[in-house]
């Protein structure tokens, strides 16, 4: 009996390992390979601290916090790099710490480990056996999912997965990447350091060994197994690579022989998994469903987002003066000028390589220019990052869409709505209420949104699921639930057929005639003359023409240029 | 003085060994795009298998290291065909086939001790001379890594630069798409470079194996350096990859003047950091 205890113990404390995991990787989608680094933070802090004398729960405590701080530390590289970079960041990382671990030997006892943990106790009952440590351990568990489901489905985690599906497109809707990576390692290095103080208390000694590699590509197998950005998932893919290498034990081998074929197995069943059930056991929630109630009841206050800000016909919103912008050698926009007016739609248009894009960039923020200004009703919009600019009114979607392509349409729209108190962790937990009521309310902001581009039907489908003319759409729900006064439209229409355009068209449309400010990148010319009050043609880095959509068209230099 | 002499030497003798080892996880990683860490365990593989063949069955040395070459490439193609092939034409293959590799990693290094346990192996009857260079002292395993690096580092430069397949190997390190729709069969190239890539990491396995000995454990480290050369160099660089070597070897010798062994690793990881920090595409990188 106290052998299968055992197991459940080894269960908890790998399930909020792979938790942990889960949030950085399946979630977040930021591959960090140095997991059993704030595993071994927590154990050797938890020992560390309770062999110095601190009563329970101060070494606790004091581990969850050291991890955080030591996730904040690894976040760093991880804004610079991604992918394979931040891979071997992290490899390397784990290195390191080891390293140190084994030799400040003064105060981590090198190989020698630390040892002579006090367990714990309770009401005068030591748990010492793993049936009493293992009411602990469950209760530890429980929490920790608990705050993990917090974290994972509040608009915080709707931001995570946006990151893990497009980085850019994360921006683009206003969302911090700084404040949701630095978060997010926090958070899921303080839950593994909190294994890790579980594994000292319950093993009372801590050594280097326990936390190689191997144990980083243990608990990713869990992830992945389990299922990746399922939390249920991790809980059973901890139970099962826990569990059923114990069947081992029922065959005759030297323990050392059976601990590699241990690790043999984890490793066969990863790549087994991955090949033929790369969802894992449990997939990933859809997300957010929309039931068509609350609608109904709760509906009508959407209307600003599709609504401009009431400035009057005509005035001028965005200005930009001298823009240049010079790649190494090449200079992609040089000395450009332009206006955008409420009420109006501002065409660009020009051959491949004029600057157009180059130019959305600087007026959002994703490239800063070299020369020039950009201001936003007078008020400068250089130097700020891309989701401060969308949260000033400036917003803009991409000519290959970039949808979060794994999300659903109604969270495609819901994680770009505005000001949403349950983007901060912090509110999240300590002001749930608002946090719930504002869900509410956004979600009828985001169906009103898709009833404006008609794709409420759709709501509860992927982006997968999608027509290529639905996606177009959905870029536009998109931009539109940012609740941006102005919106920069890069190739929206490219690749539709007439009859779709024609559905488009009057979207765009609708929009300028609500006050909006609208200006659209096209290389469709029937397109610039039906929708366009003004138009500037781009070539070489520069307006060569502006003015009605007649006047620029009729240009005979350009015409000889251009229009064939 | 005499001492920074001989740190240099070991300098050029490590870097030699990690260039090695970079340049065939560089030329798999550059052409196929996959970071095969399982790389590191075939690295230990081979040693086993050297070490097998010679000491075990009694072959003769050339005959050992002939067999664990094939037993090398034999490997690295499994690993493509049965693993990795599979997972790539999936939209995240790079998030998976990485994910793979680990465990392709864990696999391997595991199997190694449950047949050959996992105590240390090392070659007995084969010895080294030692040279004196002034006061720099060099044994002949270490001048056999450096030769090896300008032997293999050289004849892979020319097959690259002067056959058709070399050819391939390096439009497709270019641009894959671009090098399919010319008409190069990207399938067989990758089981080319799989095939090379796995045999370079042959010959620092069993030049370690004379010089130190063998251990399960000896495929991290490589793998570690073999990455970390490519990365400090910058991808699809192979030149980029040797220099990346040279450096964490100089660097790392250099480091021993003042700093005890027991932080060689660490010395290599702050290069990295540095590195990503000020030159994000390495030191020949390709901007992306």
């Amino acid at each position: 009996m106290e052998y299968v205890m055992h197991i459940l113990v080894m269960v908890c404390m790998y399930a909020v390992l792979a938790i942990s995991f889960n949030l950085l990787i399946g979630f977040a989608g930021l591959f960090a390979l140095s997991q059993a680094v704030f595993f071994a933070i927590g154990a050797y802090a938890t020992g560390l601290a309770a062999v110095a004398g601190l009563p329970f729960p101060m070494p606790e405590i004091l581990a969850v916090l050291i991890g955080g701080i030591v996730g904040v530390l690894i976040a760093l590289p991880a804004l610079r790099t991604r992918g394979d970079y931040l891979v071997i960041v992290t490899l390397a990382l784990q290195i390191v710490v080891l390293q140190v671990i084994l030799n400040w030997k003064s105060l981590t006892g090198g190989t020698e480990g630390v040892r002579g943990i006090p367990g714990l106790s309770f009401f005068g009952v030591a748990l010492s056996d793993p049936s009493h440590f293992l009411i602990y351990a469950a209760i530890v568990t429980a929490l920790v999912f608990v705050f993990a489901w917090k974290v994972g489905h509040s608009p915080f985690g709707r931001a995570m997965k946006a990151m893990r599906e497009n980085e850019s497109a994360a921006q683009a809707v206003g969302k911090n990447l700084l404040y949701l990576k630095v978060s997010t390692f926090a958070v899921s290095a303080a839950l593994a350091a909190l294994a890790g103080s579980m594994f000292a208390r319950y093993y009372n000694y801590v050594s280097v060994d326990s936390f190689s590699i191997n144990e980083t590509i243990y608990i990713l197998a869990m992830v992945i197994v389990g299922g990746i950005g399922n939390l249920w998932g991790s809980v059973i893919g901890a139970a099962v690579l826990v569990a059923l290498p114990e069947l081992l034990k029922f065959l005759d081998m030297p323990t050392d022989i059976a601990d590699q074929m241990r690790l043999v197995i984890y490793g066969v069943i990863l790549i087994l998994v991955l090949r033929f059930r790369p969802q894992g056991i449990l997939p990933e929630p859809r997300g957010a469903l929309h039931d068509g109630e609350e609608t109904a009841s709760a509906g009508g206050n959407a209307s600003s987002l599709v609504v401009g800000d009431g400035s009057s016909k005509g005035e001028i919103v965005v200005d930009a003066k001298g823009l240049v912008k010079r790649f190494g050698g090449i200079t992609a926009v040089s000395g450009f000028d332009i206006e955008m007016r409420a009420g109006q739609i501002t065409g660009l248009i020009g051959p491949n390589g004029a600057g157009k894009t180059t130019a959305f960039n600087m007026l959002t923020g994703f490239l800063q220019p070299n020369e020039g200004s950009i201001t936003l009703r007078g008020n400068s919009l250089l130097g700020l990052k891309p989701h401060r600019i969308v949260g000033a009114g400036v917003a803009r979607s991409f000519q290959d869409l970039r949808l979060f392509r794994n999300m659903t349409v109604l969270d495609n729209v819901l994680v770009s709505l505005p000001d949403q108190a349950g983007d901060d962790l912090g509110q999240v937990f300590l002001r749930p209420a608002k946090v719930s009521r504002q869900e509410h309310e956004n979600l009828a902001r985001a169906m009103e949104v898709l009833r404006f581009v008609e794709l409420d039907g759709k709501a509860n489908e992927t982006v997968n699921a999608l027509s290529y003319a639905e996606e177009k759409l959905l870029v536009i729900a998109r931009l539109l639930a940012t609740g941006a006064e102005v919106m920069l439209f890069d190739e929206p229409l490219s690749g539709l057929d007439p009859t779709t355009l024609a559905e488009i068209l009057p979207v765009i449309r609708k929009l300028a005639d609500n006050g909006k400010v609208v200006c659209i990148i096209e290389h469709n010319l029937d397109v610039i003359k039906e929708l366009s009050d003004v138009v500037y043609f781009l070539d070489e880095g520069r307006a060569m023409a502006v003015g009605t959509p007649e006047q620029v068209m009729t240009d005979p230099e350009l015409a000889a240029r251009y229009f064939k | 003085m005499d001492l920074l002499l001989q740190l240099m030497m070991n300098g050029l003798v490590n870097g030699s060994h990690y260039a090695l080892l970079g340049i065939g996880f560089g030329l798999i990683f550059a052409t196929t795009k996959l970071v095969h860490f399982a790389y590191g365990p075939i690295y230990a593989a081979t040693a086993y298998v050297c070490w097998y063949s010679f000491m075990q069955l009694g072959l003769p040395f050339w005959a050992a290291f002939g067999l664990c070459v094939i037993a090398a490439i034999v490997l690295g193609l499994l690993s493509y065909l049965i693993v990795y092939r599979p997972l790539q034409s999936r939209s995240d293959s790079g998030l998976v086939t990485l994910i793979a590799s680990l465990g392709l990693y864990t696999v391997i290094e595991n199997l190694l001790g449950v047949i050959f346990g996992t105590g240390v192996k090392s070659v007995q009857g084969i010895d080294s001379d030692v040279f004196f260079l002034g006061p720099v002292f060099v044994t002949s395993f270490q001048l056999m890594q450096i030769a090896a690096l300008i032997l293999v580092g050289g004849a892979l430069a020319l097959f690259l630069r002067f056959t058709r397949y070399g050819q391939a190997i390096m439009a497709m390190t270019d641009n894959a798409e671009m090098a399919q729709i010319v008409g190069i069969d990207t399938r067989f190239v990758a089981l080319l470079v799989f095939a090379i890539g796995s045999a370079i990491a042959a010959v620092p396995a069993v030049l370690i194996l004379l010089k130190d000995s063998a251990g399960t454990h000896m495929g991290f480290s490589a793998v570690f350096l073999a990455f970390l050369s490519v990365v400090v160099g910058g991808i699809g660089s192979l030149r980029g990859a040797v220099a990346g070597g040279f450096l964490i070897g100089f660097v790392e010798s250099a480091g021993l003047w003042q700093i005890s062994t027991d932080w060689q690793s660490s010395i290599a990881f702050i290069i990295l950091f540095l590195m990503l920090m000020l030159r994000p595409d390495g030191l020949f990188g390709v901007k992306r």
